[in-house]
């Protein structure tokens, strides 16, 4: 089924899970939700075998467990769930994992620019059809929101703070009085939103400023912040869930050698020390070194070995992604790269050797041609 | 008595479980072998110890189950004797716990050591002591009950570091901890130690986080898996977040309504197999105190007579299931305790907190206070009566109440408890109610936008999470998890965030109290010769104290008191809100923010160091004139205390002799600002409020004049040292010149140092110029044809702004100099380009603002006599540089008048004497032609028109 798509949603990917999960589920089910919120959780954060379950369900979003229970518990309270986070923290992963396992269905998204209106949460015309048959239920273009209320499924709202707060007040009538009234109809002119209807919404916490949320919309969502992770092995572990789903993608048989892995680790990790010791934004990357910009610098380190390497994952390809990613601005990023690359990716080297020479010669050279 | 008639090969009582154990152990693991042997050895641990004759009472700190079964437990057995895992120097404390408020932590503090690394200095070991703990209701039946002993029976302070001595992976640890630990706790003292097995770091210093220092923490009943991937793993499988979370719901909550032989297995399982899995050098440290403990029992019930089966031996779960040969009542196995060192061991009683204790013991964040407010409501629901120390301050008392008391022979317990799941009470949904409506409300105080639906939405949230959690009624932690999902939102618009309101919900962080007669004698006194401020100091309140000293002269002490406190405190504890002491200087009136009852630690703390503040200050002082890297300027700085706040003549002395013997030793001129303006204050004091400057004054003036004029040369052409410290050493040469002359001293070796000094610094070569303006050696014309030979030339004028700070450092040395600064000054602003001027200025400020701040107010003043104060007048003005420079001047020989005046007058008169001195240094005597005296002025016209004051005066000189 996944096949003719380049990425298919939690929902079909997972399906045979779901499935599974859906027929040895007895636990009470709130509203209409497919599973109940135990498996939600086990589908969410992997099984256990004291879970009783008949086969593995591996782990899909990694992070602390406390986020996931909480999200899921607001799911089937009467408040819509706002995840709020850092760039690349896995906030939209988590929200599509979640619809996905409530509802069956995560592509009920609006994504929230600059330039998304009022229509894209309630509602459009098909103009031809208005002219030819005048205002109806028919010649209505329901929104995903308005959809997910019809079906009583989850809506997903992504990048909230960035549509502007006359756009975001409209949410606060859907989630209040969870319906949406349709004046221009004369009769079946309210949409009720059937039990089980909810909202997930992401926000980027660095956007915040943009278009702070109104504090009648925050009353009715629940916060649930989600951190940058900063531990070594979950971050591996997400950093190796995530390739090898990329690579699946691609089709590509490639092995990622451990050490070059602990090696990217390692480096973000010391570019995030030296980004927390940094004074002053010209002495910071302008990256956010979130996990999700590892898994983009390995994707582009392996993509690069396998069309223009010999299909092995070299310490020197790594390097060159690694700077090649990061480096946004010049001179500021490329100084402190090259003051990184000499200051502590040098005495690692010299300290540990290995595959940390490799990166070493990668990296000068990266920088030597883009200085 | 309950007992087990069984042998540790399988039979009795836990036949049936040992048999489901292995078959556990086989059907899980691959290597049957290791797995059953540590099952099964559980159950003989729990065999063994429930089979000893001295009742072995397992307990784990802060756990209110723990405590529950103590209280009835005791009221049952009411035992003769009870020992306790307790250092066991520190029992005389126990009696002073009643004059305190809990939680407090019972302090042992050495900074005299002897026979440990001095590295180590000071050494402090605390032992919290919270209300809901098993240990006090064990201490506080003991001392109240009478006829009741109770013994510490544990590894005394010293053992304890005896112990980390010899143990070396303690003594890495600690080293490390120290480099990596350069925080110094507020008054120097409590720095220290940590400690490899029962402390751990605190993670974040809040206020009362911070109550314990970082003294090395000891606590009874610790148990905790060994190591961290065990402890990971049931944190994993039991979802729960913390450890003190696990261990509340898995075994804190099913054992609380449990009996009292349930409670004895469980324990002893726990404990046992906590044991098993602990790493080696960790079981061997419980190992030695556990042959330490049981050997010192053993010792007590020779000399006292007690029979074991009247004591109880109260300890944690984890040194109950000991395996060493030392254990039981009638074992014989030898065990010598070792003596302890020279090091003198101080004790007294600090406060504490709940969180403290969290942070030091590894705990989550309000474990403590949860366990407090949940043994409350256990004594409530279970009507079990707590024993209570008479006098205790708290909560109030209860009537005792008969507990049903339980007997018989040992029955397997163990097996239900294994094999049930936690089986939590009812969902008590009154308090869940009342819980959400008051965080709301809370939350609503603390400036979040909190409403009712809020607290429904908690609620729901609440149940939820639980039952998702699989426990049928929410635990605290569910709750706060539920409040921080519905009310915290992107901001925490207050203080404090909607987590940690839940805990101040739940009980919030109580800080202990040490009562006044708990004190040491040194708080106590403190304490007593405050007394007349009116003031309760005990409240933890900050204070303020206000004192009108000419109208209550009676405070004065009260004021010396506070002095010496505010040296002696860290910052913060006694802070005065106006007046001021300083050498000279004393406030009539004072006033002050005093927080001595939140700050009690410090002032325990500076008991260990003497018996009253005045011994304390002295001790400071002294160690800090004669520490290792003391310099002249710290001793002249301990002086100025000693005179300000002690003012013993004997002690200052004794520091000012010190303070020479540093000036003559110190190679470097670094200190010599601070010197110069230390030893200027202190001779201006001594000056004005006594006859006679003392002799280490005299001492260090002299010294010091011999002193920079030897380092001068060398501190003039040395890059190193700054244009300040040359400017200080002139200001010290100059500045003191008339007193070391008069004192011995000769002139002429500041002339040769002067003459030798060749600097290549524009800055020290001005300031050359200025000191040989001063000596005479140049004269002021030269030195302005100098400067203005300089404005001249284009190659040095970018260079001149630095010959500019010269002047203005030499102000210092030579103040005459003012004038001409002002002038040099007038003219760079005058004549530089604006390419030199305008990168200068900044910089100018700068050091003027750093180095020479005094030395401004001098400049603005010489700078408005100068310049014209008003607008037209500018127009007429000419600098007087100017107006003095075309006119050759008389010169000092061309003067062609002397005053006239009494003086010239009496000199005229008597030319003998002047011409004697004349003829002695060569010179032929001339006498100028006195101008004519004026013949009335404003002085004279005075005494003309009353005569009578000088007549009498005249009558008096007898003339």
């Amino acid at each position: 089924m996944t096949d003719g798509m380049l990425r298919a949603p939690a929902e079909v990917k997972y399906a045979d899970e779901l499935d599974y999960l859906e027929s040895v589920d007895d636990g009470p089910k709130p509203f209409s939700w497919r599973l109940s919120p135990k498996m939600v959780r086990t589908f969410v954060l992997g099984s256990e075998r004291g879970d009783g379950l008949d086969r593995e369900i591996p782990q899909k979003w990694f992070g602390d467990r406390t986020f996931v229970e909480r999200s899921i518990v607001t799911l089937a309270s009467d408040r819509g769930l706002l995840l709020i986070g850092d760039p690349g923290t896995g906030k939209s992963w988590l929200a599509e994992l979640l619809a996905a396992a409530v509802s069956r269905n995560s592509t009920l998204v609006v994504q929230g620019t600059a330039g998304t209106t009022e229509d894209h949460i309630k509602y459009s015309w098909n103009v031809s059809m208005v002219i030819a048959k005048g205002q109806s239920r028919e010649s209505m273009i329901p929104s995903p929101i308005m959809t997910a209320m019809e079906r009583g499924v989850i809506g997903r709202f992504e990048e909230l703070t960035r549509s502007t707060s006359d756009v975001q007040d409209a949410l606060i009538s859907i989630l209040s009085e969870k319906y949406v009234s349709i004046p221009e109809l004369d009769d079946d002119n309210t949409v009720f939103a059937k039990p089980g209807f909810s909202i997930i919404a992401t926000a980027n916490s660095r956007d915040r400023g943009v278009n702070d949320l109104s504090s009648a919309l925050k009353r009715r969502f629940n916060f649930v912040r989600i951190p940058v992770v900063t531990n070594k092995r979950s971050e591996a572990e997400i950093v190796r869930f995530r390739t090898t789903e990329l690579l699946r993608r691609h089709r590509i048989e490639l092995e990622v050698p451990p050490t070059l892995l602990d090696i990217l680790l390692q480096s973000f990790a010391d570019l995030r020390t030296a980004a927390a010791a940094a004074t002053s934004d010209d002495e910071k990357l302008e990256s956010a070194l979130s996990t999700a910009e590892q898994i983009g610098v390995l994707e582009d380190a392996i993509l690069h070995s396998r069309f223009f390497g010999d299909d092995t994952l070299r310490a020197t390809t790594l390097a060159s992604s690694l700077v090649g990613s990061l480096a946004r601005r010049s001179p500021e990023d490329l100084a402190i790269l090259n003051k990184f690359w000499h200051g502590v990716v040098e005495g690692r080297s010299k300290k540990e050797g290995g595959e940390w020479k490799g990166f070493l010669e990668g990296g000068r050279e990266a920088i030597a041609t883009l200085s | 008595m309950p007992k087990a008639e069984t042998a540790p090969d399988g039979g009795g009582a836990f036949a049936a479980l040992r048999g489901q154990l292995q078959d556990a152990a086989e059907r899980f693991a691959d290597a049957p072998g290791a797995a059953a042997e540590i099952l099964a050895g559980m159950v003989d641990d729990v065999d063994r110890a429930l089979a000893e004759e001295l009742e072995i009472f397992p307990v784990c700190h802060h756990s209110p189950s723990s405590a529950l079964a103590m209280a009835r437990r005791l009221r049952e057995k009411r035992p003769k004797v009870v020992y306790l895992e307790l250092c066991e120097d520190m029992r005389p404390l126990l009696d002073e716990l009643r004059n305190c408020r809990l939680p407090v932590a019972l302090q042992a503090f050495a900074s005299d050591i002897d026979g440990f690394d001095k590295e180590w200095a000071p050494l402090s070991v605390v032992a919290p002591i919270t209300e809901a703990s098993a240990e006090y209701q064990a201490i506080a039946y003991a001392l109240e009950t009478p006829d009741v002993e109770l013994v510490a029976v544990d590894w005394s302070t010293d053992h304890l570091f005896q112990w980390e001595e010899d143990d070396p992976a303690s003594r890495k640890n600690r080293k490390a901890k120290k480099a990596d630990e350069p925080k110094a706790s507020g008054s120097g003292s409590g720095a220290g130690a940590g400690s490899g097995g029962e402390a751990e770091e605190p993670d974040e210093d809040g206020d009362d986080e911070a109550l314990h220092g970082d003294a090395v923490g000891v606590e009874l009943g610790e148990l905790r898996p060994g190591f961290a991937e065990l402890e990971e793993h049931l944190l994993h499988h039991g979802r729960v977040r913390h450890w003190s979370e696990w261990w509340d719901q898995y075994v804190e909550q099913p054992l609380s309504g449990a009996g009292y032989d349930a409670y004895r297995q469980v324990m002893l399982l726990v404990g046992s197999l906590f044991r098993r899995l602990r790493d080696t050098g960790d079981l061997a440290r419980s190992e030695e105190r556990e042959r330490y403990m049981w050997t010192r029992m053993r010792q007590h019930m020779a000399a006292s007579g007690t029979e074991p089966g009247d004591a109880l031996y109260v300890c944690g779960a984890l040194h109950a299931a000991s395996r060493v040969e030392q254990f039981g009542a009638r074992s014989d196995a030898p065990y010598e305790i070792a003596e302890p060192t020279k090091t003198r061991w101080l004790y007294g009683l600090i406060p504490s907190s709940h969180s403290a204790i969290e942070a030091q013991f590894g705990l989550a964040q309000g474990s403590v206070s949860i366990a407090a407010a949940t043994w409350q409501k256990a004594l409530k629901l279970s009507g079990v009566a707590p024993f209570r120390l008479a006098g205790q301050k708290g909560t109030t008392r209860k009537s005792p109440k008969a507990a049903p008391i339980s007997a018989g022979p040992t029955e397997d317990r163990l097996s239900g408890f294994l094999t049930t799941p936690p089986e939590a009470g009812e969902l008590d949904e009154e308090e869940l109610l009342a819980w959400s409506v008051d965080i709301v409300r809370l939350a609503r105080r603390n400036g979040y936008l909190a409403s009712t639906a809020d607290a429904i939405a908690i609620v729901e949230t609440s149940v939820l999470l639980a039952g998702m959690r699989g426990r049928n009624r929410p635990t605290p932690y569910d709750f706060q998890d539920a409040a921080v999902t519905c009310i915290e939102k992107d901001a925490v618009p207050g203080r404090r965030d909607v987590r940690r309101l839940c805990e101040i919900l739940l009980g919030g962080d109580r800080v202990g109290q040490v009562g006044y007669h708990a004190l040491p004698p040194l708080a106590q006194n403190v304490l007593d010769r405050l007394e007349p401020l009116g003031l309760d100091l005990t409240k933890r309140t900050v204070q303020r104290a206000l004192l009108d000293l000419r109208s209550e002269p009676h405070l004065r002490a009260c004021s010396d008191v506070l002095w010496m406190l505010r040296r002696l405190l860290p910052d913060g504890t006694v802070r005065p809100i106006m007046g001021s002491r300083a050498l000279g200087e004393r406030s009539v009136q004072e006033s002050w923010d005093l927080a001595l009852g939140r700050d009690q630690r410090w002032l325990v703390e500076l008991g260990y160091e003497g018996v009253t503040i005045e011994q304390v200050l002295e001790q400071r002082l002294r160690r800090a004139a004669w520490a290792s890297g003391a310099t002249a300027s710290t001793a002249l700085a301990a002086v100025e205390d000693a005179l300000v706040l002690l003012g013993s003549r004997r002690f200052v002395d004794e520091l000012g002799a010190r303070a020479v013997e540093l000036l003559a030793a110190e190679r470097t001129v670094d200190d010599a600002p601070e010197v110069l303006r230390r030893v200027r204050r202190l001779l201006a004091h001594y000056r004005a409020s006594e006859p006679e400057l003392p002799a280490w004054c005299k001492e260090f003036v002299t010294e010091g004049y011999a002193h920079y004029c030897t380092l001068l040369p060398t501190a003039f052409t040395d890059e190193e040292t700054g244009v300040r410290q040359v400017a200080a050493m002139l200001g010290f040469l100059f500045g003191m010149e008339s007193l070391a002359l008069s004192l011995g001293c000769d002139h002429a070796q500041l002339e040769i140092a002067v003459a030798q000094a060749h600097p290549e610094l524009p800055g020290k070569v001005a300031l050359l110029w200025a000191a040989r303006l001063q000596l005479g050696t140049l004269s002021r014309a030269e030195l302005r044809a100098r400067c203005d030979e300089m404005l001249g030339n284009p190659l040095v004028v970018p260079a001149f702004p630095r010959y500019l700070s010269g002047f203005v450092q030499a102000l210092e040395p030579v103040p005459t100099l003012a004038p001409f600064v002002v002038e040099v000054m007038s003219k760079a602003f005058g004549t530089l380009p604006d390419h030199v001027l305008l990168p200068w200025l900044p910089r100018l400020v700068m050091t003027l603002r750093e180095q020479a701040a005094e030395l401004v107010p001098v400049l603005t003043r010489e700078a408005g006599r100068t310049f014209p104060g008003s607008l037209p007048a500018l127009d007429a003005w000419t600098p007087p540089w100017t107006a003095a420079a075309p006119e050759p001047g008389p010169g000092p020989s061309g003067r062609s008048s002397v005053p006239a005046g009494p003086v010239a007058e009496l000199l005229a008169a008597h030319p003998a004497a002047c011409d004697a001195v004349a003829a002695l240094f060569g010179l032929e005597p001339t006498w100028q032609a006195a101008a004519p005296a004026p013949a009335s002025g404003a002085a004279s016209g005075l005494v003309e028109r009353h005569p009578e004051a000088a007549g009498a005066l005249a009558a008096l000189l007898g003339a």
